[in-house]
């Protein structure tokens, strides 16, 4: 608006010049004009032409008055004579005459009167006698002329009245034109009062807009909660508001003038305020000013040093740029969110420490518990009376509910800590599903209710997610609805979809149980919440299951959720996106098929003495071969001079733990620096896993040790064996040096040669008699025996290859692994020799 | 034969009076024709309270003399006489109003003022000739027209008057 006035402003001031100007000019030029005519007036034809005419025939009277005279005066005559000759000379050769000449009936009268004068002149200008005797001749010449003098003197005022005419409508003319000029003028300047009393106006109204403005700006400031402090370029303070006032504690009269680095800066930023109103003034260059919102430090009058927030903007005025900044103490609000971060800290810290607390306790709880199922396992395998074997089954029962309570406890701990690691690896989907359906078919056959899965749509059964949560939270939601479930059906229905944005898995659990009341269902997972009181006779829990779930589905970016009626059973569904996979080898194999596990060489290194027992028994009972170290050390000390087919190694230990056992053994070119090793432990993090396998484990198992665990780790050693020969190398020389060193060296010839013998036979044997596994399987064990006491690695493997091939009965891969046999017999001889 | 003599003496006035300067109690009683008499307020006279003037003495008095136009005459004359201001100072007059009449009776005034260095002069002799009456003479008052523009205005036009033969002084 105020560009659009001023302008329209501009424009007026345009035309009122330029119309002035326009106006000025025609005055000027009829002024010019005017002045002209009154030049004309004034000068040149001025004289008094017609008195000069109607002298003429004055003066051409007296000449015949003289004529008639009695007797003539000749002298006045002659005298009369002239004055009308001179009189009729000027008319005409004087300018003035000129226009009147031009008149063709006034100069005919003029030459007519000058012809007269050419006649008269001989006359009177002869002597006396003869001029006397002809006077009548004059007077007849004179009389004859008479009608052209007065013709003249009438035709001269013709002339000057038309030529007075002519003039006077120029005049007149020229005066309307300046008339009109004035008027213009007049308007226009008229026009510029009426235009220069609205810009009075204007400007009037806009100074009591500014005054209103000041006024209500000085309120505001005067009554701003904040301190608004106003400076010039130089630093000097030149306004000081109430606010700042109580806020620094000086006056307003008291600092107005002076610097404001002096006044209110601590004496430790004030080079630095210094430099930057240097700054300012010398390159224009702002660090606060502008910047909004800045946190500094201020003192007070009392030289107290207290925070403040601020904001400076400058604005240019006429005497130069100046800051305004308006500013608040907070110093209250530092102080208070001082204390809440200090009370937050130590909330956190009261969080952390009962989190710690409570992943240590269930760790705690866990290791005597395994010590006790563990015991009660082997306890099984004794004779036991009737009703011990029930105490026992009993016994079990609670310790593995007390296990899994610790367990869930141990799993919200860890998700509240943030520390569930969720891994996205391929699985079987249709295995995953049924393993759990197998595990809790029994109690749903007990519960007279059958238990069964399909899928909806597709079976897709490679898909990519986290197995184990997916397993636990299938679990648990299969096993309460088996729980509560009486002689009805449990439906659990999977499909993938794969319409959407990404790919989703979508499990449907459904029973025909009681259902959930309408409360309860929005609650259901809640922490510790539990079913109704009628059922908590008949099924137990610490109300964590659900929750761990939904954490679990949550940590897996998906949903989980029951639709129930009462009395109508209920389903309890997950949603999660997955990813589609082909099945490759690398996959984790999630069913378990039982094998026969041959019996291995097993070095079993732990401090705690039960969990030890528990686990050579277990080991012993399935009919391997147990070696036993007390700690880390002891256990390196052992792998290093025994190639051990398996070492199972516990990561806390006295003396040296078990990680760096591990790191020392895989470093160490002993004797099992290639054996598979598999930490025991009860801390299970997903870190510490990866950082387990970094030691060089192989895998973990989880604590307490069950027998069906350990012989699913035991088979897939197994397996692996199979497809991961661990070195190329022919022989271990270091193995086969200190071979040589315990043997002596002719002991260790007479070893060898009969070592190449036996090879020999081995050989011979395998390739005859290839069609009998076992046969081939048993012959091949020995050799793999023997070439491991000498460190012939090579031999080694390929014979434990053949074993394995041949006790799995895949024959087909024998004759190849046979024919290797013999090359590698020799190069093996000549590495030893 | 008369006029030649006369312009002899006139001669011979001129080459003695510029030898001596002329005092105003020198000028004589006219000896020939009077061509101007002077009366009124003056305090030089020769014959009664008057001053009569004839050619010579006319031409004894330092003479003035300018090239101008006239809107009168054709092209440009020279005029030579004597200035009004030498006459004023001659007669001893500083101020007042001079009534010029022609011999037709034409009367106007001039005032003592136009006597000034450079302006009008009563003229004598226009291109080195005397003028006859039938030529505006023998006396005809002008000014310098050419010289300035004042002088070129109805006033100054009105106050040329020709054929004079008396000029008296009033306050």
């Amino acid at each position: 608006m105020p560009d659009a006035a001023d302008q329209r402003a501009a424009a007026g001031r345009t035309f009122a010049v330029l119309a002035g100007l326009l106006a000025l000019g025609a005055i000027l030029f009829l002024a010019f004009n005017v002045s002209r005519e009154i030049r004309l007036l004034g000068s040149a034809n001025s004289d008094n032409v017609q008195w000069s005419l109607a002298q003429t025939e004055v003066e051409f009277l007296e000449y015949r008055r003289h004529l008639n005279g009695e007797p003539v005066n000749l002298s006045a005559l002659r005298r009369s004579f002239d004055v009308f000759y001179s009189r009729m000379d000027t008319i005409s050769q004087a300018s003035v005459f000129e226009t009147t000449r031009a008149d063709v009936g006034f100069s005919d009268t003029l030459r007519d009167i000058q012809l007269f004068l050419t006649a008269s002149v001989p006359i009177i200008d002869a002597d006396d006698a003869d001029l006397r005797l002809q006077v009548p001749e004059l007077i007849a010449l004179a009389d004859s002329i008479r009608p052209s003098v007065r013709g003249l003197a009438t035709a001269g005022l013709d002339i000057f009245a038309r030529e007075s005419d002519v003039q006077r409508e120029a005049v007149a003319r020229t005066m309307s034109q300046l008339a009109f000029a004035l008027s213009l003028l007049i308007g226009t300047l008229g026009l510029a009062i009426f235009y220069l009393y609205r810009l009075i106006t204007i400007v009037s109204r806009r100074e009591a807009q500014q005054k209103q403005t000041a006024v209500r700006l000085n309120t505001v400031i005067g009554t701003s909660l904040d301190g608004v402090i106003v400076s010039d370029a130089r630093g000097r303070i030149i306004e000081f508001s109430p606010a700042a006032e109580v806020i620094f504690g000086h006056s307003r009269h008291d600092v107005i003038g002076r610097d404001i680095g002096q006044i209110m800066v601590p004496p430790h930023l004030r080079d630095a305020h210094d430099a930057g109103m240097e700054r300012m003034r010398t390159t224009g260059e702002k660090h606060v000013v502008g910047k909004g919102r800045v946190k500094l430090e201020a003192q007070r009058a009392n030289g107290d040093v207290f925070p403040i927030e601020l904001a400076i903007q400058s604005a240019t005025t006429d005497s130069g740029e100046i800051y305004i900044a308006f500013l608040r103490d907070i110093s209250a609000r530092v102080a208070a969110e001082a204390e809440l971060v200090a009370a937050r800290d130590r909330a956190l810290a009261g969080e952390k420490l009962k989190t710690e607390f409570l992943a240590t306790m269930s760790h705690e709880i866990r290791t005597p518990l395994n010590g006790i199922l563990g015991n009660m396992d082997l306890l099984q395998n004794t004779t036991l009376t009737p009703d011990q074997a029930r105490y026992l089954r009993h016994m079990e029962t609670s310790g593995r509910l007390l296990l899994t309570h610790v367990s869930d406890v141990l799993d919200i701990t860890r998700y509240d800590a943030g520390k569930l690691n969720i891994q996205r690896v391929a699985m079987n989907l249709g295995d995953l599903v049924q393993d759990i359906i197998d595990s809790q078919s029994s109690m749903a056959a007990q519960n007279g209710t059958a238990l069964d899965w399909g899928w909806d749509g597709l079976p897709q059964v490679w898909v990519e997610s986290d197995p184990d949560r997916l397993q636990h939270v299938l679990m648990n939601l299969v096993g309460n609805a088996v729980k509560f479930t009486r002689q009805g059906k449990v439906s659990l229905t999977v499909s993938v979809r794969t319409d959407g944005p990404g790919d989703r898995l979508r499990v449907e659990i459904e029973d025909t149980g009681p259902g959930l009341a309408a409360d309860l269902k929005d609650r259901v997972f809640d922490d510790f919440v539990t079913g109704n009181t009628a059922y908590d006779r008949d099924v137990g829990g610490t109300g964590l299951g659900l929750a761990i779930a939904k954490r679990f589905v949550t940590a897996l970016d998906g949903q989980i959720g029951v639709d129930s009626e009462p009395g109508q059973g209920c389903t309890f569904w997950i949603d999660i996106p997955i990813k589609r996979v082909t099945h490759h080898p690398g996959a984790v194999e999630t069913k378990r098929s039982p094998t026969k596990i041959a019996p291995l060489d097993i070095l079993v290194v732990e401090d705690n003495e039960i969990n030890r027992i528990v686990v050579r028994d277990m080991l012993q009972a399935a009919g391997h071969r147990v070696t036993e170290a007390h700690d880390g050390q002891q256990g390196m000390i052992k792998a290093h001079s025994h190639a051990y087919d398996l070492i199972l190694m516990d990561i806390s230990m006295p003396v040296m733990d078990g990680r760096t056992a591990t790191r020392l053994i895989r470093t160490g070119q002993g004797a099992s620096a290639n054996t598979r090793i598999l930490a025991l432990t009860a801390n299970v993090l997903q870190d510490e896993r990866v950082a387990f396998l970094e030691d060089g484990m192989d895998g973990v198992l989880t604590k307490p040790l069950t027998q069906a665990a350990l012989h699913a780790a035991l088979a897939k050693e197994d397996r692996a064996e199979k497809t991961a020969p661990r070195s190329t190398d022919v022989i271990d020389s270091q193995h086969n040096r200190e071979t040589r060193d315990v043997l002596g060296a002719d002991t260790y010839d007479m070893m060898r040669s009969r070592f190449d013998a036996d090879m020999g036979a081995l050989i011979a044997e395998l390739t005859d008699g290839a069609d009998d596994p076992a046969a081939v399987a048993a012959a091949a064990h020995k050799g793999a025996g023997s070439a491991a006491v000498f460190g012939a690695i090579a031999l080694r493997e390929t014979l434990k290859q053949i074993e394995t091939a041949a006790k799995s009965g895949d024959t087909a891969a024998l004759p190849g692994l046979i024919a290797t046999l013999p090359d590698l017999h020799r190069d093996t001889i000549a590495a030893l020799a | 034969m008369i006029k030649l003599l006369r312009t002899f003496a006139g001669a011979s006035a001129v080459l003695f009076l510029s030898a001596t300067p002329l005092l105003a109690e020198d000028i004589p009683a006219p000896q020939g024709d009077v061509l101007l008499t002077i009366t009124g307020n003056i305090k030089m006279t020769n014959v009664d309270d008057q001053l009569q003037l004839d050619r010579d003495a006319l031409m004894a008095l330092e003479a003035a003399t300018f090239e101008t136009s006239t809107i009168w005459t054709e092209g440009v004359q020279s005029f030579q006489g004597v200035s009004l201001a030498t006459l004023m100072e001659t007669l001893g007059v500083t101020e007042g109003t001079i009534i010029a009449t022609a011999i037709n009776d034409y009367a106007v005034e001039i005032p003592v003022s136009d006597a000034v260095e450079g302006g009008g002069m009563v003229a004598y002799l226009m291109d080195d000739a005397e003028m006859r009456v039938r030529d505006k003479g023998p006396l005809w008052v002008v000014y310098p027209y050419d010289s300035d523009p004042a002088y070129r205005t109805e006033v100054i036009y009105s106050r040329s008057i020709w054929q004079l033969d008396r000029l008296e002084v009033v306050n």
